[in-house]
């Protein structure tokens, strides 16, 4: 393993150094590095080419160590920098640098990542329940917050289009070095991190055991677990303030040598180093290969490509050891508390019903223009200003029903998915159905240019064949809720990688696709409208049909099948609802990923784990969010359009917030 | 029971709520329809066609479809900072313009945008309610302003995308600003104006070039590239030979060293400092942004860059980070006289 790695990695250091635009060939790299002279060629390969290797082999080395840390410290094979948020957070602080303060963040890229990639993990951390988080609620919260961190990123960059050019190939991770500035600040901290880690290595072995036997071994199992994850988030910080985010190879490396049957620390770490190193190299060689053809493909991009149907096969791996120990109810348990005072149910239902007409009342009065109440009747009864009416008809209106139907859709759709993968953090978006949409959607745009309007169907076809891979690879396993979400969230983190690849190719269409991307009810209207309305009117009766089936699956399975369910075709139908509502929603407003989250978990909150009951305040609750998010979206930056999505992920995210607490505090 | 009989008849109320909307929203349409494409904004009931002179129709074919105009357009809105130049080119205020903030920022012309110009939101997702208000009777811009709601702009207005980039074997961007240029000119009815811009701009191309030749400085051939940091790399965008600004520095006399390898619909190659080698004997024409100035910081111990022949001998000019290159003929005039002012001190 030791050996094989460093002539894998000796070989692709030679190869990628031959790379670049300039035509050099293997011997004069040999004679560059060996005995180089003052010629154009040799100063070439040591001013630039060499730094982009070193760098490459630095991050990768950073990467894997540290991914191999998370795994460790959380004891969940799917640990790393891209599924705990950690990438998405540094991104996203450093792009507020480059838009807010660009002089600070050129002078010192570091804490601005570090900030960001801490923030991430502590939130990852503590909504996952703190120490007690199991696999899955890791993932799913790593999940969660880095789409909130993504949301956030996207409206910087929307509304900052020239300052952040740039930052698009760079948020794909980019190995371009242009001196030894970036490898001479990383290499130290770099160093010193893998050092660190390696001398922790006798204590990280003993972390793997669960916690009752590490104490009672004698090990601070607290604080260890605190250094090894600061340490590791460090390097990985560093690897990204100085490469961007590059995701995946903390997934690949650690794994690739935990399978040749090393898991002892002390050799894991340094190998999982090489290996890293290796791997990242060579997916900077490989998307250099390709720059004729089709432009400069950020290595990010290859990582990814690599590393997506990795991560569903180690999905697979891990779910099949999971499966074991899944129905109890302590760990997939869908209480999330709920009121001390429990308020009616009919008058719920009445108090939401209001509050939606008062959405709509205001949705309608305010704008660019107030419109006050008496015209507005005016215009209903058919006397009002002809001006009025068009801004009515036109633009308000049926933005605003399109708004409330995705609100519906999403949020029966999330009440059903949460029932039927058993998890309250459970969302379309984690059977990929949101990727999927978005990678069907920009593949039509960049494929077929011309049928642009064609988008949605691209959409909703995405979505499908999405969670179709989804559920084939599941169904084996009886579509266990642990495996559908495991290989839901690979696919999804594989589509976003895809998504990422494919907007960096579309370069003139990235505003566009990134308001898409982020769901927007913006230039929404009958058309939206026409669509949604059948899939809402046909789909809903039925998921309220099976209403009494789907309090049943909230049981394990054995319960459930003995008291007379037919357990895996109740979860395909409703997980097939599910899909088909989130993808005519997706396939209209875009990519809004919230709202199948929070309103189903407050529907439940209000009254209780009855489905008929929660689906029909689910409902309401996504109609007025979606439609109060839109209203705020149009008004807050007159003229500036926010997408109803973006303001949904801002809204949610105080929310997630209290969810994280809850959910530390019931444990 | 009876509880569950409370949300059917909401949902019953909010149906025929929406019934009698749809209702009205059918009637309407067909009032707005006839309303829209009047030259006259202000009357709230349609008046009689008749009562216009020298009355014209005419449809314009364009990126979405066919758009026809009645009588000549006087209140534009105009979605891209490039329509936006046109039209001031022209001597007319738009009524609309998006983004204003940022035009100011980046593209810097001889004209000044009126205060009462409404701004009306971001270029990709423009303000559909500010551009009602502003009541025009012409509304243009790039494919990209307008492919998204290209209906509903059309039913406030007649809409006309343009296409500044054009594909490969059919003309460079150049030619395509002044076609757009001329056929704004016509619909706006404009045209003897529209000449008096050309000529203008003609004049300074000669001008410039008398400069430049009598400096002997057309013998070199020019790089033109675009600098900008990117964390840690430094990337220049080179222009290509179909670009408008490598149009505008073929006119004063200077031709492009950098031939492109494959054809670039964006008239630019994104390539980094590894591209220049080949180029060093040119003469290098930069935009680099002042509060990202990469030759300052980046480059300054570069090898490489330390090594091209332009750097040792000096000959790096530096057109300005206000230089906006994707403009209409008042950003080429300034282009031009830039270039001149620059080589043929």
């Amino acid at each position: 393993m030791l050996l094989g790695g460093l002539v894998l990695l000796v070989l692709l250091t030679f190869v990628s150094l031959t790379q670049g635009l300039a035509d050099i060939s293997v011997r004069t790299v040999i004679e560059a590095i060996t005995a180089p002279k003052d010629i154009a060629d040799h100063q070439m390969i040591q001013g630039v080419r060499l730094p982009r290797t070193v760098m490459g082999l630095l991050s990768g080395a950073a990467l894997a160590v540290a991914g191999a840390m998370m795994q460790t410290v959380t004891r969940n094979p799917l640990a790393s920098e891209t599924t705990l948020g950690v990438n998405a957070g540094a991104y996203m602080f450093v792009v507020c640098g480059l838009v807010f303060w660009p002089a600070i963040l050129h002078q010192y890229p570091l804490p601005f990542a570090m900030a960001g990639g801490i923030l991430a993990a502590a939130a990852v951390y503590y909504m996952a329940g703190g120490r007690k988080g199991t696999p899955i609620r890791v993932a799913l919260s790593g999940m969660i917050v880095t789409l909130v961190f993504s949301s956030l990123t996207s409206a910087i960059i929307l509304f900052n289009e020239e300052t952040t050019q740039g930052i698009f190939i760079w948020g794909s991770g980019s190995l371009k070095q242009n001196d030894w500035s970036g490898v001479q600040f990383s290499w130290p901290l770099i160093m010193l991190g893998i050092m660190l880690s390696c001398l922790m290595a006798r204590q990280l072995d003993v972390l793997s055991f669960n916690e009752e036997t590490a104490q009672s071994l004698g090990q601070k199992v607290g604080k260890t677990r605190l250094f090894a994850m600061l340490i590791a988030i460090l390097i990985t910080c560093v690897s990204v303030s100085v490469v961007g985010p590059i995701g995946f190879i903390g997934l690949v490396a650690p794994h690739l040598v935990r399978l040749s049957g090393l898991t002892r620390h002390i050799w894991l770490l340094p190998i999982s180093a090489i290996w890293g190193a290796a791997l990242l190299v060579a997916s900077d060689t490989i998307s250099r290969t390709f720059i004729n053809a089709y432009g400069e493909l950020p290595a990010g991009a290859v990582t990814a490509a690599i590393g997506g149907p990795w991560l569903i096969w180690l999905a697979m791996r891990v779910s099949r050891k999971l499966s074991g120990s899944t129905g109890s109810g302590a760990q997939t348990s869908m209480s999330v508390g709920g009121w001390q005072r429990s308020v009616p149910y009919p008058l719920i239902v009445i108090l939401l019903c209001v509050l939606l007409a008062i959405v709509w009342m205001s949705g309608l009065a305010i704008g660019n223009l107030y419109l006050p109440w008496s015209e507005i009747i005016a215009v209903f009864m058919g006397q009002g200003n002809e001006m009025y009416s068009q801004l009515l008809f036109e633009l308000r209106m049926p933005r605003l029903l399109t708004a409330m139907l995705a609100g519906v859709a999403l949020a029966i759709s999330g009440s059903l998915m949460q029932s039927a993968v058993r998890n309250p953090l459970a969302d379309p978006q984690i059977v990929g159905v949101t990727s999927g949409a978005g990678v069907g959607a920009i593949l039509l745009l960049l494929v077929f240019p011309q049928f642009s309007s064609w988008m949605p169907l691209g959409a909703m076809l995405g979505g499908i064949a999405a969670a179709a891979i989804v559920y084939a690879v599941s169904w084996r396993r009886g579509l266990n809720p642990v495996i559908l979400t495991l290989v839901g969230i690979a696919v999804a983190a594989a589509g976003a990688a895809f998504i990422n690849i494919l907007i960096v190719k579309a370069q003139l269409l990235a505003a566009p696709a990134l308001a898409w991307m982020a769901g927007s009810t913006y230039g929404r209207g009958w058309t939206e409208i026409s669509r949604l309305l059948p899939a809402i009117v046909i789909l809903t009766p039925l998921a309220w049909w099976l209403g009494r089936r789907v309090d049943l699956l909230a049981f394990n399975d054995e319960s459930s099948v003995g008291l007379g369910l037919k357990v895996r075709q109740t979860r395909l139908a409703v997980a097939t609802i599910a899909v088909l509502l989130a993808s005519a929603a997706v396939a209209s407003v875009g990519a809004v990923g919230f709202i199948g989250l929070l309103a189903p978990h407050a529907a439940r909150l209000l009254v209780g784990a009855h489905h008929r009951k929660a689906v029909v305040v689910s409902a309401l609750l996504g109609a007025v969010l979606l439609a109060a998010s839109d209203l705020l979206g149009r008004v807050v930056m007159i003229p500036k359009d926010i997408p109803s999505g973006i303001v949904v992920a801002l809204l949610g995210a105080p929310y997630l917030f209290i969810l994280m607490f809850r959910a530390a505090k019931i444990r | 029971m009876r509880f569950m009989k409370l949300p059917i008849l909401l949902v019953f109320l909010s149906a025929m709520l929406l019934l009698a909307a749809c209702g009205n929203g059918g009637a309407a349409n067909q009032n707005t329809q006839s309303g829209s494409g009047q030259a006259q904004p202000n009357a709230a009931t349609p008046q009689p066609e008749a009562d216009k002179s020298a009355e014209q129709v005419r449809t314009v074919k364009h990126l979405m479809g066919e758009t026809t105009i009645k009588g000549v357009p006087k209140r534009v809105v105009a979605l891209e900072w490039s329509s936006a130049e046109h039209v001031l080119a022209l001597g007319v205020q738009p009524v609309g313009i998006a983004d204003i903030p940022n035009m100011k920022k980046w593209v810097k012309l001889p004209v000044e945008i009126a205060p009462e110009v409404v701004d009306v939101g971001s270029r990709v997702a423009p303000n559909l309610e500010s551009i009602m208000l502003a009541k025009p009777d012409l509304i243009i811009g790039m494919k990209r302003n307008v492919e998204a709601n290209y209906d509903e702009l059309s039913k406030i207005a007649p809409t006309i995308a343009f296409d500044s980039n054009p594909a490969e074997g059919q003309g460079d961007q150049y030619t395509r600003m002044i076609d757009t240029f001329k056929e704004i000119a016509d619909i706006l009815g404009k045209n003897a104006e529209a000449e008096k811009v050309l000529q203008d701009l003609d004049k300074t191309y000669a001008e410039a070039k008398e400069r430049i030749v009598k400096a002997g400085m057309d013998k070199t051939p020019i790089v033109l590239a675009m600098g900008y940091s990117n964390q840690n790399a430094v990337e220049f965008r080179l222009s290509t030979d179909n670009s408008t600004a490598i149009q505008i520095l073929n006119r004063v006399g200077l031709t492009n060293a950098y031939k492109a390898k494959k054809f670039e619909m964006n008239g630019m190659t994104t390539t980094d400092v590894e591209a220049l080698p080949a180029l060093q004997d040119a003469n290098f024409l930069h935009i680099i942004q002042d509060d990202d100035n990469v030759i300052e910081n980046q480059l300054k111990n570069n090898p490489v860059w330390n090594g091209l022949k332009f750097v040792k001998e000096n000959r790096i000019y530096a057109l300005g980070g206000d230089m906006w290159p994707y403009g209409g003929p008042l950003s080429a005039q300034i282009m031009a006289k830039k270039a001149a002012d620059l080589l043929a001190k």
